[in-house]
């Protein structure tokens, strides 16, 4: 009889009527666990640099255990040696000693509060570790392609198996602390994955040599830590099943295979199918990869093992993993970014409100942050990483109810009104268009996914509704409509404005704007320039390359995608290469005239561009109606764009903060 | 306002010339300091070579990214001939590729180098300069052969230290 660690009757919930595989029991070895959802192991730089845990990474996990209802909630993987060698992340938790076994107490305690499974995960960063020190360990010194990464030093044969050893020590820890599932990390190029890869393991003791013998390693381990087991608790592991590395001569797929065999018949309980390295040149989970694009290689692992397979990448909606699982072609649906973005994501889709989840826009934010040493942040939720500050997850209700003019209903705007109306105030939001979005009604065309940003429209839009904001659209706010309405605050959300181009021919008919461009009302010719190398300068020019249009790109930035995050940037760059945009940076546009423009570089350099069409894309804060509000002594707030024209997610966080302190 | 193309062009080629001479200079300067730091019984081709060692190190880590084995040990090779030529092009040379005798082979030409003049200014020997080529190249591959896990060689076949004539690598992949 497997042991049931927590009874959850799912039955009465409109959500497992809808997706009744989703919520559906599965045994684990002998542990049973109530449905298939499972928040997998994620760094988030929430912990001391000593690997010690803190109130904020406790927060963080509690919210995200609330939102497994019951499931598998794993905490981030932790390093297990004193040296630090294993640690990847400077706010990574540690297990090397006795000493923090009770800091991660109080993490399986705040899952286990919230009646879900708590998860341990076992994770040597390897080849990507070192983070704090001077030199990595690995299987073999084979020289880093990333240069953020540090040198490599070949583990000798007793430190391989002092690295064992430090698994199953630390596993100890986990017993000790109270979690219910064992998990070793052997993915991305971490420690486990070094050793299995034929890219990175060019042993010639026991520890190396064809796939079997590069898998000894994570055999010892895997049979070491699950005799440590206690018999109800299961183990799985992290694999990848596809590295992605056949340019530096790593694994092949049927080697990834046989690696998933071998893991099984050591003892593992379950398998985690993930794909690709950090190292990788392939994308694997950013926003222009389709949905659902890997899942095959979940069915194709169960064709090769009998345990539960679990997997992630790209799954942010229900719907799909539910039909896998109903098909036998999945077992467990693992979810990482779309909790970070909405850690109550399962819990809303149970209870039926799926129109309230905040999801993730797969922009990667998060991950770039981590790899810079900063903590954990999300692009689309401002709460995220604040889990420890009640202000923030609640704000309280408003010491005086005001009534607050919203002037612009895009992202900023509906963030702000939403967050203002749940506090109690009297909320009006008004925009000259007939639609809510703003600027992101246009920005959504952009070929590569980024139709995906919508979808924190659409949820603000029901949030707002929810909250009872007034929506006064078609409606263009003016001084004597503030006169009118004389309300207590204003906050303007009004966009950026796009400044005409200084000097001669900046006003001529084919000098045309961004937005009438994306929303096809401009007319554009054969031989694009576009004046600004940000997002939106790169979303333009390649909505227009994509139609086989000649696109330049000037602009005044150092290089193109400043304000894109390098986790996401390098898919830009790749894609403006491909569809042949050139990037003149660090440039402005001197002259337009009937040839195209003369640029000069920052260093005083002029040339010709020849082109028939030049879109604006270049922005400034909007100061429209900003010295009446002041004049009259209103109440003024400036959010998103208005304020200073970046992305949608400063328009969020600002909206949600300015929100907060009404 | 219409673009001067001839004076636009001339200033960028002066430009581009003082930079790449600077680079030159700036190494001599930088053997120089090494050289009086070390103290009298210093050799300076030790120096020139230890220096070469650790630039060609470097060099090496900006070579891995770009270096893709899928596209076959021909281009490959070629691939990888191209970056030492576009490494020693950056500083003002004339170096081209050419395929070798088999698809593990390829052959590097320097028509033009500024590094012998540069090398006269400040009286160093024609060939500490040669040397310090084929080590700074040798240097390069070290991790481009443990990173791909292939024993890759490059041998300096001909040298004409004066920057006139023709210097000849063979780069190549060792059985």
């Amino acid at each position: 009889m497997a042991k049931l660690l927590y009874e959850w009757d799912y039955s009465e919930y409109p959500g497992a009527k809808k997706y009744p595989h989703l919520f559906k029991p599965i045994q684990i070895g002998n542990l049973m666990v109530p449905n298939r959802i499972k928040y997998a192991a994620t760094e988030e730089n929430l912990n001391g640099r000593d690997g010690l845990i803190t109130d904020a990474g406790v927060a963080y996990m509690r919210e995200r255990a609330k939102g497994v209802v019951g499931g598998l909630c794993f905490m981030q993987g932790v390093y297990m040696d004193e040296k630090r060698q294993g640690q990847g992340y400077v706010g990574q938790a540690a297990a090397w000693d006795d000493k923090f076994i009770s800091g991660l107490k109080r993490i399986a305690d705040a899952i286990h509060d919230q009646k879900a499974v708590a998860g341990f995960q076992l994770m040597d960063c390897g080849r990507v570790g070192a983070v704090d020190i001077e030199e990595g360990h690995g299987p073999s010194t084979v020289p880093q392609r990333l240069r953020v990464f540090k040198p490599m030093k070949e583990m000798t044969n007793a430190e391989v198996k002092v690295m064992i050893q430090q698994h199953i020590d630390a596993a100890k820890r986990g017993i000790a602390a109270g979690f219910d599932v064992m998990e070793i990390s052997g993915i991305v190029g971490y420690l486990i994955s070094n050793f299995i890869s034929s890219y990175t393991n060019r042993r010639t003791d026991e520890y190396g040599g064809d796939i079997r013998g590069r898998m000894q390693s994570v055999v010892e381990i895997i049979q070491g830590v699950k005799e440590a087991l206690p018999p109800d608790m299961p183990l799985g592991i992290r694999l990848c099943s596809e590295e992605l590395l056949d340019d530096v001569r790593g694994n092949t797929p049927e080697e990834s295979m046989e690696s998933y065999k071998i893991a099984e018949e050591a003892g593992v309980d379950y398998i985690s199918c993930t794909l690709g390295w950090q190292e990788s040149i392939y994308p694997v989970i950013s926003r222009d990869i389709p949905m659902g694009n890997w899942i095959y290689l979940a069915k194709r692992a169960k064709e090769h093992v009998n345990v539960p397979i679990q997997m992630a990448y790209r799954l942010f909606r229900p719907g799909l993993p539910n039909e896998k699982i109903g098909a036998g072609e999945l077992d467990i649906w693992e979810i990482c970014r779309s909790m970070i973005a909405d850690p109550l994501m399962p819990k809303k889709v149970l209870e039926g409100r799926e129109e309230e989840i905040r999801h993730c826009v797969a922009c990667n934010l998060c991950l770039a942050r981590l790899f810079r040493d900063a903590p954990m942040t999300c692009y689309i939720n401002p709460m995220c990483a604040h889990e420890s500050n009640p202000e923030f997850m609640d704000p309280p209700p408003a010491k005086e109810e005001k009534e607050i003019m919203i002037v612009g209903a895009g992202p900023a705007g509906l963030e702000c009104a939403y967050m203002a109306a749940r506090r109690g105030h009297d909320v009006h939001i008004y925009d000259k268009r007939n639609e809510i979005g703003g600027t992101l009604n246009e920005a959504r065309n952009a070929p590569y996914g980024d139709d995906e940003l919508w979808t924190c429209v659409e949820y603000q839009k029901v949030m707002c509704e929810k909250a009872g904001v007034n929506f006064h659209l078609g409606t263009e706010v003016t001084e004597e409509l503030i006169e009118d309405e004389m309300p207590d605050s204003v906050v303007l959300a009004t966009g950026p404005a796009y400044p005409k181009i200084e000097g001669p021919g900046g006003e001529r008919d084919n000098v045309v704007n961004i937005l009438d461009v994306m929303s096809g009302k401009a007319q554009v010719g054969e031989k694009v320039v576009v004046w600004g190398n940000r997002k939106p300068g790169i979303g333009v020019a390649l909505h227009l390359a994509k139609q086989g249009k000649k696109v330049t790109i000037v602009g005044k930035d150092k290089s193109a995608g400043f304000d894109v995050n390098p986790s996401f940037k390098w898919r830009y760059m790749i894609y403006l290469r491909q569809n042949g945009v050139m990037a003149y940076n660090d440039a402005n546009i001197e002259e337009v005239n009937d040839e195209g423009v003369i640029i000069r570089s920052y260093d005083g350099y002029h040339w010709p561009i020849k082109c028939d069409t030049v879109v604006v894309s270049e922005r400034e804060p909007n100061e429209s109606l900003k010295k009446y509000v002041q004049s009259e002594g209103i109440e003024l707030f400036v959010v998103g764009d208005a304020l200073v024209p970046r992305n949608l997610s400063s328009a969020v966080h600002d909206g949600y903060r300015i929100g907060m302190r009404i | 306002m219409p673009v001067d193309a001839e004076k636009e062009i001339t200033k960028l080629w002066r430009n581009l010339h003082n930079a790449q001479a600077e680079v030159g200079k700036t190494y001599y300067r930088w053997r120089q300091a090494a050289l009086e730091i070390a103290g009298p019984g210093a050799k300076p081709l030790e120096i020139g070579l230890k220096a070469a060692e650790i630039f060609g190190k470097d060099i090496g880590k900006s070579f891995l990214p770009r270096l893709n084995w899928l596209k076959g040990e021909e281009g490959f090779m070629m691939s990888l001939g191209r970056a030492f030529a576009g490494s020693w092009v950056a500083d003002g040379a004339i170096a081209t590729v050419e395929k070798g005798e088999t698809p593990s082979e390829v052959i590097i030409k320097c028509t033009r180098d500024p590094w012998p003049s540069w090398a006269k200014e400040y009286g160093v020997p024609m060939e500490e300069v040669a040397l310090c080529r084929e080590r700074l190249f040798q240097s390069i591959l070290e991790d481009v052969s443990v990173f791909f896990s292939i024993s890759l060689k490059i041998e300096m076949l001909k040298a004409i230290p004066r920057g006139h004539g023709e210097t000849v690598f063979k780069l190549y992949k060792a059985e």
